[in-house]
């Protein structure tokens, strides 16, 4: 805890300084194989990770959630999310969670990970808040090369057709705004793992540019800065902000420049440029499982696809269509859904399992994993469904816990994670408290 | 009169507002328009809910005795009664032990309450008038692009900036990320090299596909390998001592199923035209590879320019109609584009040639094919099937080609004055002797002066940019590359990105006469303004009345106010709902991608008409004319249409067509691609058409249980709408609306009876059907009755005023960027009035607008 403390007060003071002047990283500080950092490695638990998997549209909501009768250890995991049975002693379904604020029933994702009120600014018709993965990532991507990885299929029908609404990924920054995604695996690859040939002086050189050219937009932001009224002047701060952004990263990189990026033990090849749907989604799992063998990044979000998924089942209608399920083909569809994202969470947290830290603990013992979405089927905004799994936020997992209260804060659960996972956060969105069920039995 | 009912009964808004009043300087309280719950509900709370919410019990923290009747008084108060709107429409509250709501209380109050939600929520986020500078939304930025250097960028990587709400004008919803101005970056860069760097596309060629030397030899084989593998299961099945590997066969049941090898018949109807030895049939084949496809050369990344694509062709008269057009796309699978299609109609012995024009552009690599039409899912395959079961051959063929050829590229000369002005400085020969930084120096502020529509650059901006040119120029570049770093810079510096209106110190100044040129070349043009425009702002003209107007008409006139169209009547209808759902190929046999897509033209082009002709708004309740080309034509069964332009056609008295309610484009995005939806319907009229929005359908409300697994019409529905006060309060003003649109299936085909299709299907085809008589009449909210569709459409055509004022609302949030605001009554108000004068021809709405102080004002 301590240390977490320490390290957000460290970031946040470096944030403030805004200058290019930096405290030397740890760079291998916690890599095997380091012998500077051999010390620390042995006094150092292996890193805590988040991972959140967003669904879009809603489940198939009648045959999705456990029997609510049966909680606690008692439970039958769902027909149709059977191939979890392997795994049900590392799960725990949580229902009567919700976002007190959500009414838009065909935006699954945007105020998923927020629990924000669009309305909640006088004089504005949008407006959110960060998200938990970004709030994370503060902490947890302090000492990765990439502070957080945000995922988001690109579909022809785009984030809205998929049901996951406004928002480029389901993270939002500190300001609200949209944080973009790596939108394929073979770009999702590239980032990670994509060594550049060029001489590191080179490099260096790039680097340096990128500065100068931010340097001279911001000249011109300048002039127009002091022209606009105050309204236009905020609007502008985007502008400034995202010119920041783009230097805290450089920054980033260039303490990380002199150090090859790490591929797995176990190589995983580049993705194909057509990746689509089903294959995709199981590509992603596999570079992200890549990605914390080499702790390349400690902070995921996946914005899933739905449109390319369902085609990729055989289905020939759109995800919309799907999701205004009533007997028949589109519960068929809507089902066979639910199931293949079972399957390949369930190979996930396989290999997750599979896959050993230095202390012998394993990936999903030190990471944890959400999935679900802010629309429970149809346009319906309550109980949203609601999967956790992995280690690393200390839950008591092998349950079905039910909240009492039906409409219990969405955001207790993101408190709980965060705190979980070592974060000292006091609250979170609208929380009101820990889910206490989560961490005794 | 329907006009503007929800301030008329529930909102306190006193009209006093003038100009000053209406930018929020200095308004009273008494001048704002509030958001109420009327005191008699408050009978409701004393009769249900005290007992356990009252200031002294507070159960769940909740005090309904000293709740504030105003809901828009602040957030939090909104956000109180939004709770109370939700606990009771998802059935919470009161509980279960309590005594239930009567329906006539509940009706009354969840109708009153979900009607002042809407009207609180819009005070809360008014922007009190403020127009929040706009960044280039991507259909802008890409116009920008364009009409600087002269190609189309790929923005397919910017976010589309339709996703917040409302319009992708609205300032304040434009948000920017750093990724995004690394994307800047990058596209600027791309664009650049392309405008400036020297290419040379391939010499123009024509190459001619004959596709029989692919289908004819490609058939015989299917053939000759059904034939062979049939004989071997017959063979099998008439004896018993060799097992079914000596046949060539996996087992007996692979050998009962191929012994009668039952797309043979296809093959063999197509080799036996004598017309396959020096052409090819168009057919749908299962597993032949789908169509016929004719295959054009691939089109690499080199080669942009336009193509002529030329097509000899013959049609068979037995088709059925849509068969009779060619398909152009390019891609595959879900990234195939449809480009369009071309009617062929000459006989077999006297083909004829039809033509197809396609620009590619620079940086793509694809390949053109040429098929029949063709529908969004297995349609076409599960048609083919159920008429091979029918005819024992497959789906009768509409078209033979002869022969396709493809000629280009021809180079595309945009006039793009940047690029003409950089190539040409470039090319200067006495370049040596200039001092480098110098020109670099004034090459640049040329073109940021252009990038920027007509504002010099901050010269702290240029010294930098000619830093970036020098350090480039170090490095050996030449003077050319050195400058597309720089260049690239100013395509991604907020002075290009943001609509910049300059304020100083006053609160609400007069846009300058170049702002202006700004404001109303984006609002009808979505691109920058052009030269003439920008001069007539240079000599400060623009700003006279007058001349306002004549540029007003000229910018309408001129081919690029398409984008206006599209871009708003895209959105002000929400047409994004055509491409939700996908339409069954076997259900909806004729509604195919083609229909569909021209159904979403049919709305544009008729728009445009009304522009061009000068006609009023009112034409697109009720006309007596629509606007199609052939292919649509053929949808409607209008007879007399040829050609694939969309032109005027008039129907006669009594025709189903005429107006957006029987186009099929509206009828079609009043269903789920399955049924047709009196409430989609219903809501859609109420929204655009009469300006009566409902409230937005609530979320989380139960589904009536009674009803699970009932098959039931649209009548019987509207009328377990009635059953629930919580469906009841809003849908007893939708449903019946909806009813008079029934006798229009989901593709907007007229009907007698609605057929419901239930349980599973085979090759599409429900294995179950109910159908029920259709009643369509109904009424609006007003209490106007109809018996029919007719009657409706009447009806609803009587309401000029209040679609026009819709209308007007909408323009005024997408012409000046932001949510159409309590403090734009009076605008709206002006804006109909002057509209008035000339009948509510389309375009005076337009120049009442850009006329206005508003749209000239900060």
């Amino acid at each position: 805890m301590n240390h977490s403390m320490n390290s957000a007060v460290a970031r946040r003071a470096f944030l403030a300084s805004s200058s290019a002047l930096i405290t030397l990283p740890f760079l291998e500080s916690l890599r095997p194989g380091s012998t500077a950092s051999a010390a620390i490695k042995t006094a150092t638990a292996a890193p805590k990770r988040m991972v959140f998997l967003g669904m879009g549209f809603g489940v198939t909501a009648d045959r999705w959630y456990p029997d609510v009768n049966t909680v606690g250890e008692d439970y039958q995991i769902p027909d149709i999310l059977k191939p979890l049975n392997r795994h049900k002693k590392d799960l725990t379904f949580i229902q009567n969670l919700m976002h007190q604020y959500s009414a838009d029933g065909h935006s699954g994702s945007t105020f998923w990970l927020t629990g924000a009120n669009r309305y909640g600014v006088p004089g504005q018709s949008f407006h959110n808040t960060v998200s938990v993965d970004q709030v994370a990532a503060e902490v947890l991507g302090e000492q990765t090369r990439f502070t957080s990885i945000q995922l988001a299929a690109s579909g022809e029908a785009g984030a809205s057709g998929d049901g996951h609404g406004p928002g480029l990924s389901l993270a939002w920054n500190r300001s609200g705004k949209p944080v973009a995604a790596l939108n394929t695996p073979v770009a999702a690859f590239h980032r990670l793992f994509s060594n550049d040939k060029t001489p590191l002086a080179e490099r260096q050189a790039r680097l340096q540019e990128q500065r100068s050219v931010l340097d001279t937009v911001l000249a011109d932001a300048k002039s127009v800065n002091r022209k606009l009224n105050k309204t236009d002047n905020q609007k502008l701060d985007e502008y400034f902000e995202s010119v920041r952004e783009i230097e805290v990263r450089l920054a980033k990189e260039e303490k990380w420049l002199s150090v090859e990026k790490k591929l797995p033990a176990d190589p995983v090849n580049e993705p194909g440029e057509s990746l689509e749907g089903y294959e995709e989604i199981r590509v992603m799992y596999d570079l992200m499982v890549a990605a914390m063998q080499v702790d390349a990044t400690r902070v995921f979000t996946y914005r899933m696809p739905v449109n390319s998924l369902i085609a990729s089942l055989g289905a020939t209608m759109t995800a919309h269509s799907m999701s205004h399920y009533s007997e028949g083909e589109r519960r068929d569809v809507s089902q066979s859904r639910d199931t293949a994202h079972a399957k390949l969470l369930a190979e996930f947290i396989d290999k997750l399992k599979a896959s050993k830290e230095p202390d012998g603990s394993s990936l999903f013992d030190n990471c944890s994993i959400t999935l679900g979405t802010n629309l429970s089927s149809v346009h319906s905004l309550t109980n949203c469904p609601t999967l956790v799994t992995g280690g690393g936020a200390g839950i008591k997992h092998g349950r079905h816990l039910v909240m009492s209260d039906k409409k219990t804060p969405l955001c207790n659960l993101w408190l709980s994670l965060l705190q979980g996972s070592g974060i000292a956060a006091d609250s979170f969105g609208d929380s009101t408290e820990v889910i206490r069920e989560l961490f005794s039995v | 009169m329907v006009r503007c009912r929800i301030f008329q009964y529930v909102v306190v808004l006193v009209v006093t507002a003038s100009a000053s009043v209406a930018f929020g300087e200095s308004s009273s309280d008494g001048d704002k328009p509030r958001a109420v719950m009327p005191e008699k509900h408050g009978a409701v709370f004393r009769k249900y809910c005290l007992d356990c919410h009252d200031s002294e019990t507070q159960e769940g923290k909740v005090d309904l005795e000293t709740i504030s009747f105003e809901i828009g008084k602040d957030i939090p108060t909104a956000e109180r009664w939004a709770k109370i709107l939700n606990a009771i429409n998802s059935g919470e509250m009161p509980p279960k032990d309590a005594e239930p709501i009567s329906d006539v209380d509940k009706t009354g109050f969840l109708k009153d309450l979900s009607i002042q939600m809407v009207v609180a929520r819009k005070i809360l986020s008014d922007a009190g008038g403020v127009i929040t500078m706009r960044r280039l939304n991507r259909r802008e930025y890409a116009n920008t692009i364009e009409a600087l250097l002269g190609g189309i960028p790929d923005v397919s990587n910017l976010p589309d900036d339709q996703a917040t709400s409302g319009f992708d004008t609205t300032g304040a919803s434009l948000f920017f990320s750093s990724d995004q101005l690394e994307q800047y970056l990058a596209t600027a860069r791309a664009s650049l090299e392309l405008a400036v760097l020297p290419r040379q596309p391939p010499a123009s060629r024509t190459v001619r596909i004959e596709p029989e030397d692919e289908y004819t030899p490609h058939y015989a084989k299917a053939a000759e390998a059904m034939r062979d593998t049939g004989k071997r299961a017959r063979a099998f099945l008439a004896q018993k001592e060799k097992p079914a590997a000596a046949f060539g066969l996996l087992d007996e049941y692979q050998a009962k199923k191929q012994q009668v090898q039952e797309w043979l018949p296809l093959m063999d109807d197509y080799l036996a035209r004598p017309e396959t030895k020096t052409g090819a049939t168009l057919i749908m084949t299962i597993k032949q590879g789908g169509y016929t496809r004719i295959k054009l050369p691939v089109l690499h990344e080199q080669a942009e320019g336009q193509y002529t694509i030329r097509v000899r062709a013959a049609a068979y008269p037995d088709a059925e109609e849509r068969l009779h057009y060619l398909e152009f796309t390019s891609g595959y699978g879900t990234g195939r584009e449809r480009l369009g299609w071309r009617k062929v109609s000459a006989p077999l012995n006297d083909p004829e040639i039809v033509e197809f024009k396609y620009e590619h552009r620079p940086g793509q690599k694809l390949q053109l094919m040429i098929h029949q039409r063709s529908h969004q899912d297995r349609g076409d395959k599960n048609l083919a099937t159920i008429d091979m079961k029918e005819n024992g051959i497959g789906t009768p063929p509409g078209i033979w080609v002869d022969w396709a050829e493809i000629t280009g590229p021809e180079p595309v000369n945009r006039h793009a004055p940047a690029v003409e002005e950089l190539r040409h400085v470039l090319a200067e020969n006495d370049l040596a002797s200039r001092d480098d930084n110098e020109f670099a120096r004034e090459v640049l502020q040329r073109f940021a002066t252009r990038a920027f529509r007509n504002e010099k650059p901050d010269s702290a901006f240029l010294d930098r940019l000619v830093l970036r040119y020098a350090a480039n120029r170090t490095k050996g570049q030449s003077r050319t590359e050195a400058l597309l770093g720089p260049l690239s810079i100013v395509l991604a510096s907020p002075s290009f990105l943001y609509m910049v209106e300059s304020t100083g110190n006053e609160s609400s100044p007069s846009l300058t006469d170049r702002e202006l040129a700004v404001r109303l070349s984006y609002f009808l043009w979505s691109a920058p303004p052009d030269e003439d425009l920008l001069s007539l702002a240079n000599s400060g003209k623009l700003s006279d009345p007058a001349v306002l107007k004549s540029q007003t008409s000229r910018l309408l006139g001129d081919q690029r106010v398409d984008r206006f169209v599209r871009g708003f009547v895209h959105q002000w209808l929400e047409m994004e709902r055509l491409g939700m759902f996908q339409f069954d190929g076997v259900q909806f046999r004729t509604f195919d991608n083609a229909a569909r897509e021209s159904a979403r033209e049919e709305v544009f082009e008729t728009v445009h008409t009304l522009l061009d002709e000068k006609l009023p708004l009112r034409s697109l309740l009720k006309a007596d004319f629509v606007v199609v080309n052939d292919l649509l034509a053929g949808y409607y069964g209008i007879p007399g249409v040829d050609g694939h332009e969309f032109r005027q056609v008039k129907v006669p008295d009594g025709s189903l067509r005429g107006g957006l309610l029987g186009s099929a484009a509206v009828l079609a995005m009043g269903s789920d691609g399955q049924r047709s939806s009196l409430v989609e319907r219903g809501a859609w009229v109420l929204r655009h058409l009469l300006n009566d929005p409902p409230p937005p359908a609530p979320p989380n409300v139960p589904m009536l249980s009674r009803l699970a697994g009932q098959v039931l019409s649209a009548r019987e529905l509207g009328k377990a709408h009635q059953e629930e006060p919580q469906c009841a309060q809003c849908h007893q003003k939708i449903d019946p609306i909806g009813f008079g649109l029934e006798n229009f299936d989901a593709s907007g085909q007229w009907r007698d009876l609605e057929l419901i299709g239930t349980g599973r299907r085979k090759f599409g085809v429900w294995q179950t059907t109910k159908t029920f008589e259709i009643d369509s009449s109904g009424q609006l909210p007003g209490g106007q009755k109809f018996k029919n569709y007719f009657e409706l459409r009447d009806a609803i055509s009587r309401h000029e005023d209040s679609f026009s004022r819709g209308f007007t609302e909408s323009l005024i949030a997408y012409g000046l960027g932001r949510p159409f605001g309590f403090t734009d009554q009076d605008l709206a108000d002006e804006i109909m009035r002057s509209a008035k004068q000339s009948d509510y021809e389309i375009s005076q709405f337009i120049h009442a607008l850009i006329q206005s102080k508003l749209f000239q004002t900060k």
